[in-house]
C-alpha cells in the first residue's frame, strides 16, 4: 500500500516517489513548480490560502507562441478602442476553477504596468482587459496569464451576446425605477381612495397629487420610453402594435391627469399610468430573460480552431498562420490533432475520427493517397500531407459560415399573443375614439368626454394580456426543468406545440453511439485481468466497449503492466506479458499474424488471442435506447411525421429504421444534406422538430424550428440546441411535447381570460360609469387571474 | 389642518427613497452583479487588503488616463 501526498500548487496526490522535491515541498510536475515559486516572488501567496484544499489542473506546456496575439489581423478582428482611447478585448480564460482562480488572474493583470482593468466573470470565464498599448502589448499580458497556468483565447464579444446583455441591464434598471415609483404611488393612492369616500380637502389632494405626478414622470418616459420607441417603429411599418396601446393610453391619461392636478377638481390617475407601465414591462422583461444568445454556439466552434499550424517549407518544420498557408503546401499533423485543412496524405497513415462530418463513432483507417477532410481529426496517426484547399475554401470554413447564417436565419413562428394584440390594439384605440366622439355630440363637454374616452383604454390595458404568454411560458419552462428537459427560449414552448415533423439523427439519438458487447464466446480458460489491461489502455470505442463490459461483469478487477505493448492503427493490439503474446483485435489483425479463424458474425467482432490460440471473441453491436419504438408509435398516434436521416450505410439504417418502426428514413448523409432536407420540409410548409447529438447535426438543428440535443452531445450541439435533454432519453422528449402542449393550452386561456374580462368591462367604461378606484382594482385583478389560472396548472403537474 | 405637514413628509421620504433608488441604479450601472458568485464571495472575503488594491488600481487607472494621449 503505497501513500500519497498533494502536490502544492495543484493539490493533486501523486506517490512522493514519482515527485519532485523541493526543500519542504512536493511538486507533481515542473509546470506547478514553476508556478508556485512564480507566485512566491510576486507575493500572490495568499492564493493558495484563498483556494484552500480545492485542485487545480496542472499547468499544461503551451508550445504555441503568443506572438500571434500582436498580429494585425489578432487585433482588427478582437480589440476595440474605447471612449478614452485605450485597447480592449474580450477574453476566454481556461482552466479556471475556484474564486481564488479569479482572484489569481486578476490581481497578476491589474499589477502589470499599463493594465487598467482586468474584470473576470465566475460565471462563463469570460474576461475583458482594457491596457494602453504603448506601454503594454497584449502578448505579455497573455504571457502573464499562461505564466501563472491559466490559457487564454480570444472571443468577439460585439455580437449578439454584448447586445442582449445590454439590453438585460437595462430592462434591470427600467424596472428598478418603475417597481420603486409605482410602490410609493399606492402608498399615496390609498391616501385618495380613502378620500374618496370619506371626503378630503382639495388642497390636501392637491399636494397628493403632486406627489404621484413626481412619481410617474420618471416612470412614464425612462421606464416606459421602450414602448415609445415600439410605438413609433410599428408606425412606421404601419403596424398598430400593443406598445402603441400602452404609450397612447398611459401618455393620455398622464395629460390628463396634469389638467386634473392644476385646476384641481376631479379625480387623478397617475396611478394607472405608472402600474400600467410597470406590469407591462415586467412581462416584457420575463421574455427578454428567456432569450437565449446564438453567439455562444459560434463561440464554442473558433475557440477550438488554434491560430497555427505546422508545415514543411525547405525541408524544416515551421509554425505558420492558418491564412499563409497556401494550396500545395505540406501540412503536418500529429495524434490527437485536428485538421484544419482538406488534403492528401503524402506520408504516414492512421486511423482518423471523422464523427464531426459523418456522426459515425467508428474511426476510418487511411494512407498515403488518400483524402483527409477538415474538421476530421487524428487519432493515432502521424502524418503529412498535401493541402489541397485554404483555409477559406476548407470545409470546415465553410460548414462555419453556413452555420453562422443558418442561425441567423432561423424560422421564426409569430407568438399567438402578438398577432393578437395587433387586433386587440386597433380595436381599443378605435373604441375608445368612437366613445370619445359619441359623449361629445351627445352633447357633453369636451371633459367629460374625454375622460371617458380615456377610462376605456385604462380598463382595457392590455397587463393581462402582456403578462398571458410569459406568465404562462415560466411555469411550462419550471415544469420541464425539474423534468431534466432545459427548454432555452420561452417561444420554444409555443413553437414545440405547432410541429407536425420530427426529424431524427441515428447515432447517439435513436442508438446510444457506442458499441456495447451483446454476445460473448469463449474457447480457453483465461484470467480475465490480462484482457481487461489490454483493452483498458486503448481509445478504441471498441476496446472500450470491451472493457466496460469485462468491469460490469466483474467488480473488481486489477490491472497489470504489460513488458510490451503496441497498437496497430485500425486493427488492434498486440502485448507481451511473462515471454507470452497476446493479440486483442479484428480479423485482419489475426490474419496478418497467421492466425486461423472459421468463427464468423454479422456484427463487429473483437478476438482475444493468447499465443496463437483464440481464448474468446466479443460481438459488439450499437444497441438501441430503451423505449425507442414506444416513442415512435405514440409520435404517429399524435399525428406527427418522423424521419431518420444518417450518415451510415444504407444496410445498417435500414435495419435500424426497421427496427423502431420509422418508414422515411435517409442514408448517407453529410452534414449539408441534412440541412438541405429540413430546408425542403420548410418549403413545404412543415414545422419541423430536429433532434440530434454530434457535431455533423448542427447545420440542420440550426435549420429547424425547434432544434433538441442531447446533454451528452457535442458541446457545439447543446449550444445550437433550443431544447437541452439532460436524461439523453428520447421518453422526455414525449414528454417535452406534452408539457408544450399545455403550456399551449394555458397561454390560450390566459388570453381568453385577459379578452372576455375586457369584453365584459369595456361596456362599462364606455357607459361612462368607471371610478378610479373601480378601474385600479380591476387592472390588478384582471392580471392576478392571469397569474392564478398558471398557478393552477402547476400545481396539477407538480402532483 | 396644515398641509404643508403632508407636503413636506412626502417630499422628505420621496427624497430618501430616491436616495437609494440612485445608489442601487448607480451599482447596476457599475457592474456589481453582473457576476452573482464574485458579488457574493466579496461580501465574504474582501479586507482591508482588497481595499487598498482597488484603491491603487483606482490611482494608475487615472494616472494613466492623464498621461495618456493617443495620436
Amino acid at each position: 500500500m503505497s501513500y500519497k501526498i498533494p502536490c502544492s500548487h495543484c493539490h493533486l496526490e501523486f506517490d512522493p516517489s514519482l515527485m519532485i522535491k523541493d526543500e519542504k515541498l512536493h511538486f507533481c510536475c515542473k509546470g506547478c513548480q514553476g508556478v508556485y515559486h512564480l507566485l512566491q516572488d510576486k507575493g500572490f501567496e495568499s492564493f493558495y490560502e484563498k483556494s484552500k484544499s480545492s485542485t487545480l489542473a496542472p499547468p499544461t506546456q503551451i508550445t504555441e507562441g503568443s506572438s500571434s496575439f500582436d498580429s494585425q489581423s489578432f487585433y482588427d478582428k478582437f480589440v476595440k478602442t474605447n471612449d478614452k482611447g485605450f485597447s480592449q478585448v474580450s477574453l476566454i480564460i481556461e482552466g479556471i476553477h475556484c474564486s481564488a482562480c479569479v482572484w489569481l488572474n486578476e490581481k497578476a493583470l491589474n499589477k502589470m504596468d499599463g493594465v487598467i482593468e482586468a474584470n473576470i466573470n465566475f460565471t462563463n470565464n469570460k474576461a475583458t482587459i482594457v491596457w494602453a498599448d504603448d506601454i503594454v502589448k497584449l502578448s505579455k499580458i497573455i504571457d502573464m496569464i499562461r505564466a501563472i497556468g491559466y490559457d487564454a483565447f480570444a472571443y468577439d464579444a460585439m455580437t449578439q451576446e454584448h447586445h442582449v446583455n445590454k439590453e438585460r441591464k437595462s430592462y434591470y434598471l427600467k424596472m428598478a425605477v418603475a417597481i420603486f415609483a409605482s410602490m410609493n404611488i399606492m402608498w399615496i393612492a390609498v391616501a385618495q381612495y380613502a378620500g374618496y369616500f370619506s371626503g378630503i380637502a382639495q388642497d390636501v389632494k392637491t399636494i397628493l397629487n403632486i406627489a404621484e405626478w413626481i412619481l410617474s414622470t420618471p416612470v412614464l418616459f425612462y421606464s416606459g420610453w421602450v414602448f415609445f420607441r415600439g410605438a413609433y417603429y410599428g408606425l412606421k411599418e404601419k403596424v398598430v402594435n400593443m406598445d402603441l396601446l400602452v404609450a397612447t393610453g398611459a401618455l393620455f391619461t398622464y395629460i390628463y391627469s396634469i389638467y386634473i392636478t392644476i385646476m384641481q377638481h376631479g379625480e387623478a390617475y397617475f396611478d394607472s399610468v405608472s402600474m400600467i407601465i410597470t406590469f407591462v414591462l415586467i412581462g416584457k422583461f420575463l421574455e427578454v430573460l428567456s432569450k437565449k444568445s446564438a453567439a455562444d454556439a459560434l463561440d464554442v466552434i473558433t475557440r477550438n480552431i488554434p491560430n497555427e499550424v505546422k508545415i514543411i517549407r525547405e525541408g524544416i518544420i515551421a509554425q505558420c498562420k492558418l491564412d499563409d498557408v497556401k494550396v500545395g503546401d505540406s501540412v503536418v499533423v500529429s495524434s490527437g490533432e485536428k485538421i484544419l485543412f482538406d488534403g492528401e496524405i503524402i506520408k504516414g497513415s492512421g486511423s482518423f475520427d471523422e464523427s464531426n462530418l459523418t456522426g459515425e463513432s467508428s474511426p476510418v483507417y487511411k494512407s498515403v493517397g488518400m483524402s483527409v477532410v477538415s474538421g476530421t481529426t487524428s487519432i493515432d496517426a502521424d502524418i503529412y500531407f498535401m493541402a489541397t484547399r485554404d483555409f477559406k475554401h476548407s470545409t470546415l470554413s465553410n460548414i462555419v459560415t453556413l452555420l453562422e447564417s443558418a442561425i441567423h436565419k432561423k424560422p421564426k413562428i409569430q407568438q399567438m399573443a402578438n398577432r393578437l394584440s395587433e387586433h386587440f390594439s386597433s380595436l381599443i384605440l378605435s373604441l375608445a375614439f368612437v366613445t370619445f366622439l359619441g359623449w361629445w355630440l351627445w352633447p357633453h363637454s369636451f371633459e367629460t368626454s374625454f375622460m371617458v374616452a380615456i377610462s376605456v383604454i385604462i380598463i382595457a390595458c392590455p397587463c393581462a394580456l402582456a403578462l398571458a404568454t410569459p406568465v404562462a411560458t415560466l411555469v411550462g419552462l419550471s415544469i420541464s426543468a425539474s423534468r431534466g428537459i432545459l427548454f432555452k427560449e420561452a417561444a420554444g414552448l409555443e413553437t414545440m406545440a405547432k410541429i407536425d415533423t420530427l426529424v431524427l439523427d441515428k447515432t447517439g439519438t435513436i442508438t446510444i453511439g457506442k458499441p456495447e458487447v451483446v454476445k460473448e464466446h469463449f474457447f480457453k480458460d483465461f484470467d480475465k485481468k490480462l484482457l481487461y489491461s489490454l483493452v483498458k489502455s486503448s481509445k478504441h470505442p471498441i476496446a472500450n466497449g470491451v472493457a466496460k463490459y469485462i468491469k460490469e461483469q466483474t467488480k473488481e478487477i486489477e490491472e497489470i503492466i504489460f513488458d510490451e505493448y503496441k497498437q496497430f492503427p485500425a486493427k488492434g493490439i498486440k502485448a507481451k506479458y511473462k515471454n507470452v503474446d497476446f493479440l486483442g483485435g479484428n480479423l485482419k489483425l489475426l490474419q496478418e499474424h497467421g492466425i486461423d479463424m472459421k468463427f464468423t458474425t454479422q456484427e463487429t467482432a473483437f478476438y482475444f488471442v493468447i499465443g496463437d490460440e483464440i481464448a474468446a471473441v466479443y460481438e459488439l453491436k450499437d444497441k438501441i435506447k430503451d423505449g425507442m419504438p414506444e416513442l415512435i408509435a405514440s409520435m404517429k398516434q399524435k399525428r406527427i411525421e418522423v424521419v431518420l436521416l444518417s450518415g451510415d450505410h444504407k444496410n445498417i439504417t435500414t435495419n435500424i429504421a426497421k427496427e423502431v418502426g420509422i418508414k422515411k428514413f435517409f442514408y448517407e448523409q453529410t452534414p449539408q444534406d441534412k440541412a438541405e432536407y429540413i430546408n425542403t420540409l420548410h418549403k413545404e410548409g412543415k414545422k419541423v422538430v430536429m433532434a440530434g447529438d454530434g457535431v455533423n447535426d448542427i447545420l440542420a438543428l440550426a435549420s429547424a424550428d425547434i432544434a433538441i440535443a442531447m446533454g451528452s452531445g457535442s458541446d457545439i450541439a447543446v449550444e445550437v440546441g433550443d431544447v437541452v435533454l439532460l436524461d439523453d432519453s428520447l421518453k422526455s422528449l414525449n414528454e417535452a411535447f406534452k408539457i408544450s402542449k399545455t403550456t399551449f393550452g394555458l397561454i390560450k386561456q390566459n388570453l381568453l381570460i385577459s379578452l372576455v374580462y375586457n369584453a365584459l368591462t369595456i361596456p362599462i367604461a364606455m357607459a361612462g360609469y368607471i371610478i378610479p378606484l373601480f378601474a385600479a382594482i380591476s387592472m390588478s385583478l384582471s392580471s392576478l387571474l392571469v397569474v392564478g389560472n398558471s398557478m393552477r396548472i402547476r400545481y396539477k403537474w407538480r402532483r | 389642518m396644515d398641509s404643508w405637514v403632508i407636503a413636506m413628509m412626502l417630499g422628505a421620504s420621496i427624497f430618501l427613497g430616491a436616495a437609494a433608488l440612485f445608489a442601487f441604479l448607480w451599482a447596476i450601472k457599475n457592474g456589481q452583479f453582473d457576476d452573482e458568485e464574485k458579488f457574493l464571495n466579496a461580501a465574504k472575503f474582501d479586507g482591508e487588503d482588497e481595499l487598498n488594491d482597488a484603491a491603487l488600481q483606482e490611482k494608475k487607472r487615472e494616472d494613466l488616463e492623464k498621461k495618456y494621449r493617443p495620436e
